[in-house]
């Protein structure tokens, strides 16, 4: 399956069989309390049961991701954050090396595609950081094939998000 | 230097591994201070009494490679009501081994600063940092934190890195005995624990 992930409405993108959409801004999810009960109390899910246990376990399985989000100090802002924070049921508590260095094991977690369209830079260094830590946190998602688009505005990451899936389609 | 605003970035604050590190900074810092967790959910108070300080000292886990989310919101209630130019300091720990996986953190911090016109000041990046506290070895990363509360109170700045001293191997092997008995306390076994499935099968 595909998945696209946005905070910001996303209206023009073509319907595919095998896509869902969601619109995290329009999910409630509340940030990880830092229990560990996820990999400790109940592996694999959890505790808390709002809107995040319906879609990290489409983050593990989809084949393509597409993000679409703001950044605040080069990072994904808080809706996307949020639900990457909220995701940590992917992972277990166990550690392993990985090119390297310490990471945790995934769970059924496939290696994907992820594409990430990134609105709200402030400048080229905010830009840097961002694509460091995409780098940094894509060995802890699987997602070690990834490519950044930087938009200026939330209409020019729309377009740019609705040409990449229709990459997709193709 | 002026006073000292102490921020607890932990989403777990009052059982965090940042408290441990705040109490082993504060054995060794004699200035005035205040503290502040951002789980109290009082940004408009503690940006007041940011008006008097002098020094920012930021205490937080690694989080999904980045600042946890509840920091994010307290640094960027920071930018939308400025205050005065303040010298910020870091005490980061991630529970990987190494040291630099907390570096694009750091990046963000700095990017902050540049931000709201503060200037970045003494840091400390820890591995290991989940564990410390429960091992013999919290007597070395205390000791290291003492040395940056010291800097930072003569007002130099200092780039300071923490890990215990194993090699990759028993750090793995250290790692997983800890996450098993953590796991044990809920009567998980290493198969439970070790689990494909996310959200059931």
């Amino acid at each position: 399956m595909d998945l696209i992930l946005t905070d910001c409405p996303l209206s023009l993108l073509p319907a595919g069989s095998d896509l869902r959409l969601v619109n995290v801004a329009e999910q409630a999810i509340a940030p990880c309390v830092g229990c560990f009960s996820c990999w400790i109390k109940t592996p694999g899910r959890c505790v808390i049961r709002d809107d995040a246990p319906s879609i990290y376990p489409d983050i593990a399985r989809c084949n393509r991701l597409l993000v679409v989000s703001h950044l605040f100090l080069g990072c994904y802002d808080l809706p996307m954050k949020r639900l990457m924070e909220r995701s940590l049921p992917n992972q277990q508590a166990f550690i392993r090396l990985h090119h390297g260095e310490s990471h945790h094991v995934q769970r059924a977690v496939k290696p994907k595609e992820l594409t990430v369209v990134a609105y709200g830079a402030q400048d080229k260094e905010e830009q840097a950081v961002f694509d460091r830590w995409l780098a940094r946190n894509a060995l802890n998602t699987l997602a070690e094939h990834y490519t950044i688009h930087f938009a200026d505005s939330q209409a020019q990451a729309e377009a740019l998000a609705g040409k990449v899936v229709q990459t997709w389609a193709n | 230097m002026g006073k000292l605003m102490i921020i607890n970035g932990s989403p777990r604050a009052p059982k965090s591994n940042s408290k441990q590190y705040i109490q082993a900074f504060l054995s060794a810092w004699s200035g005035s201070y205040e503290q502040y967790s951002v789980l109290q959910r009082q940004h408009t108070a503690c940006l007041e009494q940011l008006r008097e300080c002098s020094d920012l000292l930021l205490v937080f886990p690694l989080y999904t490679d980045g600042l946890p989310s509840g920091l994010m919101e307290f640094l960027k209630a920071m930018l939308e009501q400025p205050t005065a130019p303040l010298t910020v300091h870091v005490i980061i720990n991630c529970g990987f081994r190494e040291p630099h996986q907390n570096d694009v953190a750091i990046d963000m911090i700095r990017l902050f600063c540049k931000r709201g016109g503060h200037k970045l000041g003494s840091v400390l990046r820890m591995g290991c940092g989940e564990a410390f506290p429960t091992t013999p070895f919290m007597g070395m990363a205390r000791r290291k934190i003492q040395k940056l509360a010291r800097s930072i109170q003569k007002g130099r700045s200092v780039q300071l890195s923490i890990t215990m001293p194993l090699t990759k191997g028993l750090f793995l092997r250290a790692a997983n005995r800890y996450w098993l008995s953590r796991g044990a306390q809920f009567g998980n076994s290493q198969t439970q624990m070790a689990t494909m499935d996310i959200e059931g099968p």
